[in-house]
């Protein structure tokens, strides 16, 4: 249980997907900008991270490699996430129209997050067990969202600073999250 | 432009597209199976090397995790296909293992190398999470250096009564590094016995 | 100018895709400690996005518009795992310093995005000058912010194991943090800047 809980805070924090990892990192600056769509998106892709692991895993460890085939994982990877995200929109399209007017592009665009393919290819490449992996895709997911929302909180108040022209948007978002980066430096040794 | 079919069309189209994909990446992976084994092979020679240098091959036990390293006498290499041979009725000039250590950032992997007497010849680092400057400084050969000939009750801190001089400013990294050999030298303990015995 | 050529330069300057249109940042900022790191992920883009790019292009009046996306995504997929595969057997060094950053090509917005909007709609020749466009303009992004890093954060600059030159006050002392994954952000928000304070690009 100890092992699952520092798997959780390693990838959440220390290991932190977007800011360590550089996972992520194209939602991130496009969404950010409004609190209440980042909460939405960091929601959206922690269950897509979760659920992605919960079937590739499997597919890897019982599918894949006892048939000799793991050179076949991206391209498998890929699909199974591209297939899940096509799911999950219909599912939300159905149950909560607003929730799915409000993610908008993003949606369809958490395929492509390098976070959710990059989370299956830890949970391989650390050989994890299933159990793992979950708390592994959990505390990423988590991460991911905390990072999330503490940019677009200090985006929105950004906005109504006085910053440089030439820094104004992206610039100034980069240096933020090297800032955040070093703060998060902070949460080293909490594993060990 | 992309066309506009319905029916089963697409589907049929999409398994092919697959298939091809299947087929493409078949062909390459056989192509490069067995440069990539011997490059990861290889890997692991030179990361053997550096503390036994006078290894020509090694033979690689899975179910224990021991590496037994042998010299050029056990060594034959096919002049034609440049494939060298162990020879294990030679005798092993030394064992390596594997083993991590709880560090402050994460896991340190250290791999321990043993002559065949199993005292230690030494220690490396093979990939730690320390922090840049402090904790990575287990790496450095003024730390490393201490572990060759330890013995297993000295794989200690010093402040904790062993003979291992912690780097100032990362205790908790040396700490794990110690505590780490030493923690490997007995999970192997009964393999490395076992392999003293058969005179490998 | 030709439109041959426009499509050429679009990708090195005007939509540069990493400083202007943000794209595929993941691998940029993840691998650009060093020049060598820089080349290779370079040429791997270029591969993957010139061959993705020709494959679409010359398909696509038989791609059914349902499936077009899973389709460009198989076809990237199965050309980055031959990357992957050719590195780890020809290039192990590299390959291992790359590590997970390249089959994460795949879902580089770069080269999903070029396939869907453009050789999709256009024909060969076109397409191949848009691939190599702007991976020349992904090259230089990531060859830029790698020589700051590596300058700044060795003191030294090596391309494969050879020595190009080191700044002698700074190799003892480099900005390692530099070197750290927060230093790449630092760096390319800098250079935004710098390229907007320069006139290179708009302000928002």
């Amino acid at each position: 249980m100890s092992e699952l809980v520092a798997i959780f805070f390693s990838m959440a924090l220390v290991n932190n997907m977007v800011l360590v990892k550089f996972l992520g990192l194209c939602p991130f600056f496009g969404v950010s900008k409004k609190l209440s769509s980042a909460v939405s998106m960091g929601v959206a892709v922690m269950l897509v991270m979760l659920v992605a692991s919960a079937v590739t895993w499997p597919l890897f460890h019982l599918l894949l490699v006892p048939s000799g085939v793991e050179f076949m994982r991206t391209v498998i990877f890929i699909l199974v996430i591209a297939s899940l995200v096509q799911i999950i929109e219909m599912a939300i399209k159905r149950t909560n129209l607003t929730l799915y007017n409000a993610l908008g592009i993003y949606l369809p665009l958490i395929t492509t997050n390098c976070a959710v393919l990059g989370i299956t290819f830890i949970n391989i490449d650390s050989e994890y067990t299933f159990i793992q992996s979950l708390a592994a895709a959990l505390g990423a997911g988590v991460g991911f969202s905390l990072v999330l929302i503490i940019m677009s909180g200090i985006r929105e108040r950004l906005d109504l600073a006085d910053t440089p022209k030439v820094f104004r948007g992206a610039p100034i978002a980069f240096i933020i999250a090297g800032l955040l980066g070093l703060a998060f430096l902070a949460f080293g040794g909490m594993v060990g | 432009m992309a066309k506009e079919r319905t029916g089963s069309y697409p589907i049929v189209f999409l398994t092919l597209v697959v298939l091809v994909s299947v087929i493409a990446l078949t062909v390459v992976n056989a192509v490069t199976e067995e440069r990539i084994a011997a490059n990861k092979r290889e890997a692991i020679k030179q990361m053997l090397a550096t503390l036994f240098p006078e290894m020509a091959d090694f033979v690689y036990a899975e179910e224990t995790g021991l590496y037994s390293l042998y010299d050029e006498r056990a060594v034959s290499v096919d002049e034609e296909t440049g494939e060298s041979s162990v020879d294990q009725s030679f005798p092993a000039v030394g064992y390596a293992f594997m083993t991590n250590g709880k560090g402050y950032g994460g896991e340190i992997g250290i791999l321990v190398g043993l002559e065949i007497d199993r005292t230690l010849r030494g220690i490396r680092i093979i990939a730690h999470q320390e922090t840049p400057g402090l904790g990575s400084k287990i790496t450095k050969t003024d730390f490393l250096g201490q572990f060759a000939g330890l013995a297993p009750d000295q794989l200690l801190l010093a402040r904790d009564g062993g003979a291992v001089d912690a780097i100032t400013g990362a205790t908790i990294s040396s700490r794990a590094v110690a505590e780490g050999v030493a923690a490997g030298l007995v999970d192997m303990s009964a393999i490395l016995g076992a392999a003293e015995e058969g005179g490998q | 100018m030709s439109s041959l050529a426009k499509n050429f330069t679009n990708g090195i300057v005007r939509s540069n895709p990493t400083f202007i249109l943000l794209l595929g940042l993941c691998p940029t900022l993840a691998v650009s400690t060093s020049l060598d790191n820089a080349i290779g992920m370079t040429g791997a883009v270029l591969f993957v996005l010139l061959a993705a790019n020709v494959i679409v292009s010359l398909i696509r009046r038989w791609i059914p518009n349902r499936v077009r996306i899973p389709t460009f995504i198989v076809i990237i997929a199965t050309l980055v795992t031959i990357v992957d595969l050719g590195l780890q057997g020809f290039a192990w060094s590299l390959s291992q310093s790359l590590g997970m950053y390249i089959p994460l090509i795949v879902v580089n917005c770069i080269i999903l995005g070029r396939a869907e909007a453009f050789a999709n709609r256009n024909n060969v020749r076109n397409s191949v000058a848009d691939a190599i466009g702007m991976s020349i303009g992904f090259g230089v992004a990531i060859l830029l912010i790698s020589l700051v890093r590596q300058l700044l954060g060795t003191g030294t600059l090596d391309v494969f194991n050879v020595r190009l030159f080191s700044v002698p006050g700074l190799i003892d002392n480099p900005a390692s943090i530099l070197l750290l994954p927060m230093g790449a952000f630092f760096v390319i928000g800098l250079l935004l800047a710098l390229f907007r304070w320069v006139g290179v690009s708009e302000c928002e």
